[in-house]
């Protein structure tokens, strides 16, 4: 079949962009960027472009991708300085014919524009994550027979964006990070399977939501609406909250 | 050089090329059935064309009266999936909705083929199905509800792979597979292994292989040629649409004969619209046309009117490795099962096995028809355990 | 059976040989890509180590009136000098950044006003201005 108006097309339409690519492999004594000139059409993501790279100018360049829609959360990078999802960046949007592609930060580097994110997940399973939780969508809706209630899944999708935007995780390693803060926030709101005592536990800590010094970073960079700042202040309004009950509860017990 | 046992009593080693589901459900099922698998994926896990699919985990319904043999497959994974992997699904059954007359007309011989595809199915009022989903076409006639649900694309299968890798499979990402180490022996020809490039290094190394199982979906003809057969795999590309909006719970099908843009389904805060059908040669280039988008909206809006304003969130495209002749004008004529290709049967070449077609509801099943044909070639005699077996959770490949 | 020839690749799970690329320090005073919240941290990083540097400086001069009242008044010519009124203006701005965002940050901190903490920075900017305007003039007229 003929198609005419491929959307997102890397080619034949006259735009010119220079990538200038992060590339690093195992072994290199140091890193260095490679440069790439693509045409791009109107909806060619940066996702696109760097496929398109990958497919016809240069096969050994590696990058994560999955679900083509920001639900994965697997191509989280840095364009321009800033944290996106690269399947839904346009090329169009970031207004620069020049188009710095770097992995995020503030995690392992594999290679190229892959991380590693084995530390991102270590804290993550500090916490706890449910998966799942009550749709908060459509409240009058009525329920199906044979469903108690509709569930969806949580808004995180895992990609690290706001670990890689926090001013503090780029220097401290042993703070638990936005991420797996709002999840603890998460726990405690709808606790399902998970306590939310223990969970306060672990974030009531030097390292914990208190490592936290209000940049907002992490909820700008948060391409799923998790708002990982607000739930660390929810966190920590919780726990000081719980503090003074039990300084001056204590005394009339 | 003929395939001699180096190791005596060690278990034979089997090298998958593919890392979508279907590769991570051979690897894991292979694994539990004790023999030992690397599984080399050029990309991340699930780039190809399984992190890119709808997102549905099927009834069946949707096949009911014209592949009744997908149906009854897909209603049976479906409660195994429910089973052995809790918590990966957003389970709140799904409507198939009757807008035109012609709709209303097609629902008994609809009601009656999900009955008989064991599939419970059950008929839902205009009223009722309004009150179920507000923003539903609010001239629909009738709807009927079945056991649908929503699976995150890429989490899914990623638990198999964490799973598979609990249990001893080595899984490499990044490494491509760049050609097959063929031995020409007096029964003939036979593959011992694959020659890969790891990307991540630049190194280009050789894994020996008691067998290799290519799962690489729309690129199975392209691994197929390195070991020199043949087989019949045709992409077929749909095209999907994401938009900002969680406009239902349930997942909303069109009540018809199979079509384009038919399925609108959510996704955490998304809404996400699918698809359509035409048939490529190149799975790497596959477009995003803008009349596919449109029809995405208008057959979308048909069923949920509020689809029309939306706000666009991502399109693309994703290729189905679906089995049949070169020829096939669409591609929705081609038989939605999967089929396993032993090429020494059909080919003369030994040590290696094509499984392709299918869809990601059915992952668990196709890898059980594959590793039940490597078994035998093998000769191992190991049931398959995977109906039952608890997947870990997908974090657990990180750890 | 074969012999696995799979060799060991450089990258064990990107714990041996992979480097972390944590942004490190830089990533506190690094401006590119930052939002409204990311700048006010940047600003009382900047502005809390500005005034550290000040009081060390102040206390030092402080030391001066252990000196006598000729090693004083020496130093107090020096500080009516228009480039020393210039930095007393910078001191002033530094003091009311820090201590205004300071207030965002403690009560943002502790779950309050959350939602418009965007805006509170802003209105407290706005003030911050002000009051650092009223402070120029008023330096300026005294020297």
């Amino acid at each position: 079949m003929d198609h005419h108006n491929d959307t997102h097309a890397t080619e034949g339409t006259g735009r010119p962009i220079r990538f200038r690519v992060f590339r690093y492999k195992q072994g290199d004594r140091a890193p260095y960027f490679d440069e790439f000139t693509l045409e791009v059409a109107e909806e060619t993501t940066v996702l696109d472009a760097l496929t398109s790279i990958r497919n016809r100018l240069d096969p050994t360049l590696i990058l994560r991708s999955s679900c083509f829609h920001a639900s994965c959360g697997t191509c989280g990078m840095r364009v321009n300085d800033r944290e996106v999802m690269a399947c839904v960046t346009k090329v169009i949007d970031l207004k620069s014919s020049v188009v710095k592609v770097e992995p995020i930060a503030n995690q392992a580097l594999v290679a190229d524009l892959v991380t590693d994110m084995v530390d991102f997940y270590a804290k993550f399973n500090a916490i706890g994550l449910a998966l799942v939780r009550d749709s908060d969508w459509l409240p009058d809706a009525a329920e199906p027979a044979g469903i108690d209630s509709y569930n969806r899944f949580e808004n995180c999708i895992e990609c690290g964006l706001c670990l890689s935007a926090c001013p503090i995780v780029a220097s401290d390693p042993r703070y638990l990070g936005p991420a797996a803060l709002a999840a603890a926030w998460r726990a405690v709101e709808e606790p399902r399977e998970l306590d939310p005592e223990a969970v306060l536990r672990l974030t009531d800590d030097p390292q914990g939501s208190w490592r936290c010094h209000v940049a907002f970073e992490c909820s700008e960079a948060c391409p799923s609406n998790v708002d990982p700042a607000g739930k660390i202040m929810l966190l920590r309004r919780r726990q000081a909250a719980e503090r003074l009950r039990s300084i001056f509860g204590g005394r009339h017990g | 050089m003929t395939r001699e046992m180096s190791h005596a009593g060690s278990a034979p080693h089997v090298v998958i090329v593919g890392g979508g589901g279907t590769g991570g459900a051979v690897a894991h099922d292979l694994v539990l059935r004790g023999l030992r698998v690397t599984l080399v994926e050029r990309g991340e896990l699930t780039s190809g064309t399984t992190g890119r699919h709808h997102g549905l985990l099927h009834s069946g319904a949707r096949y009911a009266v014209k592949d009744r043999e997908s149906a009854v497959e897909c209603i049976e994974e479906n409660r195994i999936l429910r089973r052995i992997a809790p918590d990966s699904f957003e389970l709140n059954d799904g409507l198939f909705v009757a807008i035109t007359a012609e709709d209303e007309a097609y629902e008994p011989l609809f009601f009656e083929s999900c009955l008989a595809s064991d599939i419970p199915a059950r008929r839902v009022t205009r009223e009722e199905a309004l009150r179920l989903e507000p923003n539903l076409n609010p001239e629909l006639r009738c709807a009927v509800q079945v056991p649908d649900g929503t699976m995150d694309a890429m989490r899914l299968p990623l638990r198999f792979f964490a799973t598979a890798k609990r249990n001893g499979a080595t899984i490499r990402p990044f490494t491509e597979a760049v050609a097959m180490t063929i031995v020409q022996g007096p029964s003939g020809r036979c593959v011992t292994g694959v020659s890969v490039q790891d990307h991540t290094s630049g190194r280009r190394y050789d894994i020996g292989a008691d067998l290799v199982v290519n799962a690489a979906g729309p690129w199975g003809e392209k691994i197929a040629r390195m070991a020199d057969v043949d087989v019949p795999i045709q992409p077929s590309p749909g095209i999907l649409v994401a938009v900002r909006g969680r406009f239902c719970n349930m997942v909303v099908n069109r009540l018809h004969d199979s079509g384009d843009g038919d399925i609108v389904l959510p996704q955490r805060e998304l809404s996400v619209i699918g698809t359509s059908s035409w048939v490529t040669d190149d799975p790497d280039h596959l477009a995003v046309p803008a009349d596919h988008v449109e029809m995405m909206f208008r057959e979308g809006s048909a069923m949920i009117p509020a689809i029309r304003s939306a706000q666009t969130r991502a399109t693309w495209s994703a290729a189905r490795p679906l089995i049949g002749e070169r020829g096939a004008s669409s591609g929705r004529e081609l038989s939605r099962t999967f089929k396993c290709f032993d090429h020494a049967a059909e080919e003369g070449v030994e040590g290696f096995v094509t499984i392709s077609g299918g869809k990601a509801t059915t992952l668990r099943a196709m890898a059980e028809a594959t590793a039940d044909v490597v078994c035998k070639k093998l000769g191992i005699e190991s049931p398959c355990r995977t109906r039952e077996y608890p997947l870990l959770p997908h974090t657990a490949y990180y750890a | 059976m074969s012999e696995q020839s799979v060799e060991r690749t450089a990258v064990e799970r990107g714990a041996e040989g992979a480097s972390t690329r944590r942004r490190g320090v830089i990533g506190w005073v690094d401006p590119r890509g930052r939002r409204l919240g990311g700048w006010a941290f940047i600003l009382n990083r900047l502005t809390g180590l500005g005034i550290l540097l000040y009081l060390s400086f102040h206390l030092v001069v402080l030391s001066l009136l252990a000196r006598g009242p000729s090693a004083w008044d020496g130093f107090v010519s020096v500080a009516m000098s228009p480039v020393f009124l210039f930095f007393d203006v910078v001191l002033i701005f530094g003091l009311l950044a820090h201590g205004l965002n300071g207030i965002r940050v403690t009560l943002v901190g502790f779950g309050l006003v959350v939602d418009r903490q965007k805006a509170m920075f802003a209105a407290l900017m706005v003030l911050g201005a002000i009051a650092l305007i009223i402070a120029a003039i008023r330096i300026f007229e005294v020297g």
